[in-house]
């Protein structure tokens, strides 16, 4: 056994709990969660049944921690996990799998699978099979401060732009402010609209805010790839940056995995709770909505649907706010067959997207997309992650399919009632 | 050994040592499964009502939308089986005196021919399970010697107890030993194959329901 | 007279018809269009440029561009390619420049904001720190426009 494999045997040792412990001793192989799963819907292969992408770990319970099992390794009769089988599942654990987390609302017997998933991919990534792009994207966080290897000089480049375009102030480093915002690398480089956005929000709320430059990156692939040391490093740098401002809540952007690494992962990774709240940018808007300090005008006229990202919302919990969002300023809007928790995956989160190897199944695993909007004809397709929206419209591209992008933050800005 | 001796065996040694294995091997297997332990959330939780480990519990055995246009026979069968094994185990006069000699507790039982008619809806919804996971390509695909022989050790009982019952095919001594039989083997099989997922399949269950409720998720 | 600064220059481009509009937007593309190999783009832009374009070469030009579009955004996790990016903005431009009018939105004003974050991209490229002058640049261009 190489020295890296027994790493990943450790660790995937190590992080089998009680409940994944419980969830395999349960598991009856009914193939269920395969229905539930859009890389087997739109392919029909049984390779991409969710639990079967758990079989490594699955190998590692049995004979650790089963009294069978342990009683066949102890005569020898047993199989141990070998480097080829990890080599065989990375694709299955990488590249069809967006930990979007359908399979654990369906499994009968109560399987979390998809957070199975991401505790086999610790394994998976230590022992280096985890897809190159993803491994980089996570260094670069490390020693650039960003995945995509966005410092400090690009940012300033986009706030100045976006300081003349609004003419308004983009704080930086502002001690006290009542909100930090962070931003993921794709709004940095893909979307400005967002911080543009932000900032006209902030002004007409009355909101005190401010970006941090030691810590303006809300994206944390080591979440996404399993890598927990350096996800914990990405988080910690969050958060010292937030407890030395000071800041009452940290908003967490328009980008699925940040919401989920940062609310949800990151106390556990640091050890500790935050002195501060986390909050995505959706939930802040409709705690504004609420406390009347969020006035818009105009209402959109085309048909409007909703695409859930899924770590915002079936893995996020935050439900409601883009709805009710969107109610502010549409009178049509409809809702996507599934909608809300039971949303479908645009097919490229998890670090999908950034993984070439994945680029053709993804593109098949869109056809779920793609049958829901066709059922749903809609005029444009609003959403709420930066991902998800390059996803999408690479999807509709490729199915040309003409239906605009927009986001849901950006969306409201540009109804802001002016003063 | 005679249809006689094979009776008294499985009624005295076969069956204290049947449920000596079943009883041992489900503590030990709880022990090993939940020993484990899991790591507190140091997360802040969100309390939505109706977003809970309890509320899973039950909550998980109804499938989501769109479920049932895609996967109809196997929530139709398998809760047929299901229901239909509970039913013929807890509701047939002769199971529920032997609860009352080991236990104390009694109930109503349910006149005996419905319980023919459960034991075959039963027997049914066992042999179109058995079907399913032979055609239906991700079931086959799974299928390991583990799911053929829990099936089977599953359905020998419900239809020696039918034979028996009924006082089919075989000489009534010899169908109930079998019975009997089956029942042992079910019971020494089952703390160390899926069938645990009748003890595991609640804890799972919370496990699930409580990590996504802490997030404001109802599953 | 001048236009000095952006509330100037937004002013202007709001008194611009749909054809001014596309004309103006055209030349913003033109300023950053080296930093755009794609020829679609290109191919798009020179048929904005022609008059009596129909609505039929709009929309096929808008496909080309959109498609282009798509294609040049940098992918989630993907090591940040700020020139390749720069050129997904010009295609951003573009398409402001050929899609048909949308009641609430300036085109030219659209497009100009998009070819200015291709000159940012191009800059931090370039590690020229965060300057650029492409908004003065456009503010010339829309007054040599309105003078001629």
């Amino acid at each position: 056994m190489s020295a890296s494999l027994a790493r990943a045997v450790n660790v995937l040792k190590e992080v089998i709990d009680a409940p994944i412990a419980s969830y395999f001793a349960s598991c009856v192989h009914c193939g269920l969660c395969a229905e539930a799963c859009l890389f087997y819907t739109e392919t029909d292969d049984p390779k991409y049944t969710p639990i079967h992408k758990l079989e490594p770990m699955r190998r590692v319970y049995a004979q650790e921690y089963t009294l069978i099992g342990r009683l066949l390794k102890w005569l020898g009769l047993s199989k141990p996990l070998t480097d080829a089988e990890l080599a065989e599942w990375q694709p299955l654990v990488y590249d069809s799998c967006t930990l979007c987390g359908r399979c654990s609302m369906v499994c009968p017997v109560g399987n979390d699978i998809v957070y199975m998933v991401r505790k086999l991919r610790e394994g998976m990534a230590i022992a280096g099979y985890a897809p190159a792009g993803v491994l980089a994207a996570t260094q670069r966080t490390i020693e650039m401060g960003s995945p995509m290897g966005v410092k400090l000089p690009a940012l300033k480049a986009q706030i100045g732009h976006i300081e003349a375009e609004t003419g308004l102030t983009v704080p930086l480093d502002r001690e006290g402010a009542e909100y930090m915002v962070l931003l993921s690398s794709m709004e940095i480089i893909n979307f400005p609209e967002y911080l543009s956005a932000i900032a006209r929000i902030m002004k007409q709320a009355g909101k005190t805010w401010t970006l941090c430059s030691s810590a303006f990156e809300a994206t944390n692939s080591g979440i996404q790839i399993g890598v927990s040391d350096l996800a914990r490093v990405i988080v910690a740098r969050i958060v010292e940056g937030a407890e030395r401002l000071k800041v009452q809540t940290v908003i967490s952007p328009e980008c699925g995995h940040a919401f989920t690494a940062l609310r949800w992962e990151g106390p556990n990774l640091i050890g500790r709770p935050y002195r501060f709240k986390v909050q995505h940018i959706l939930e802040v808007l409709d705690e504004l909505r609420v406390q009347g300090l969020l006035k818009t005008q105009g209402f959109e006229e085309k048909r409007l649907t909703f695409h859930d990202p899924c770590q915002l919302v079936r893995r996020g919990g935050v439900i409601e706010p883009p709805r009710n969002l969107l109610r502010m300023i549409s009178n049509n809007l409809v809702e996507t067959t599934d909608p809300g928790k039971y949303n479908w995956c645009c097919g490229g989160g998890g670090g999908v997207s950034a993984n070439d190897d994945a680029e053709a199944i993804r593109l098949i695993a869109f056809k779920r997309k793609k049958t829901q909007l066709d059922a749903v004809k809609p005029d444009k397709l609003v959403t709420a992650c930066a991902n998800c929206r390059i996803v999408l419209e690479e999807g509709l591209e490729h199915y040309q399919m003409n239906l605009p992008v927009v986001g849901l933050t950006e969306m409201i800005a540009d109804h802001l009632a002016s003063d | 050994m005679d249809a006689a001796q094979l009776l008294n065996w499985v009624r005295g040694a076969g069956l204290q040592l049947a449920v000596f294995i079943f009883l041992l091997g489900t503590v030990w297997r709880l022990i090993e499964i939940y020993s484990l332990g899991r790591k507190p959330d140091l997360a802040e939780a969100r309390h939505v009502s109706g977003a809970s480990g309890w509320h899973t519990l039950w909550r998980r055995s109804i499938p989501i939308p769109g479920m049932m246009q895609r996967a109809g026979l196997t929530y139709i069968a398998g809760y047929g089986f299901h229901i239909g094994l509970a039913a013929v185990v807890l509701l047939f006069a002769p199971h529920i005196r032997l609860i009352h000699d080991l236990t104390g507790l009694s109930w109503p039982a349910l006149p005996s021919p419905f319980v023919d008619l459960l034991a075959v809806m039963t027997l049914v919804a066992m042999l179109v399970v058995l079907a399913e996971r032979l055609r239906q390509p991700v079931k086959r695909f799974l299928s390991t010697f583990e799911d053929w022989l829990t099936w089977a050790v599953t359905f020998l009982p419900v239809l020696t107890g039918y034979l028996a019952a009924r006082h089919l095919l075989l000489p009534y001594t010899l169908t109930l030993s079998l019975h009997i039989l089956s029942v042992e083997m079910l019971l020494v099989l089952l703390p160390f194959t899926k069938l645990f997922h009748a003890f595991t399949v609640w804890p799972s269950r919370w496990f699930n329901g409580d990590a996504h409720g802490r997030k404001g998720v109802a599953v | 007279m001048r236009i000095n600064n952006d509330v100037e220059f937004k002013a202007a481009l709001n008194g611009l018809d749909i054809h001014q509009q596309r004309r103006v937007a055209a030349a913003f593309i033109e300023s950053v269009l080296p930093l755009c190999p794609d020829n679609r783009v290109s191919s798009a832009l020179g048929m904005v440029k022609r008059t009596g374009i129909s609505d039929a070469e709009l929309a096929s030009a808008y496909r080309e561009a959109n498609s282009a579009r798509v294609e040049l955004f940098t992918q989630c996790g993907k090591e940040a390619d700020w020139l390749g990016q720069a050129g997904h903005f010009v295609a951003k431009a573009t398409l402001y420049c050929v899609k048909p009018p949308e009641p609430g939105i300036n085109l030219a004003w659209e497009a100009a904001m998009a070819a200015r974050m291709a000159r940012t991209c191009e800059t931090v490229a370039e590690g020229a720190g965060t300057e650029n002058h492409e908004a003065e640049n456009q503010y010339r261009i829309l007054y040599d426009l309105l003078n001629t």
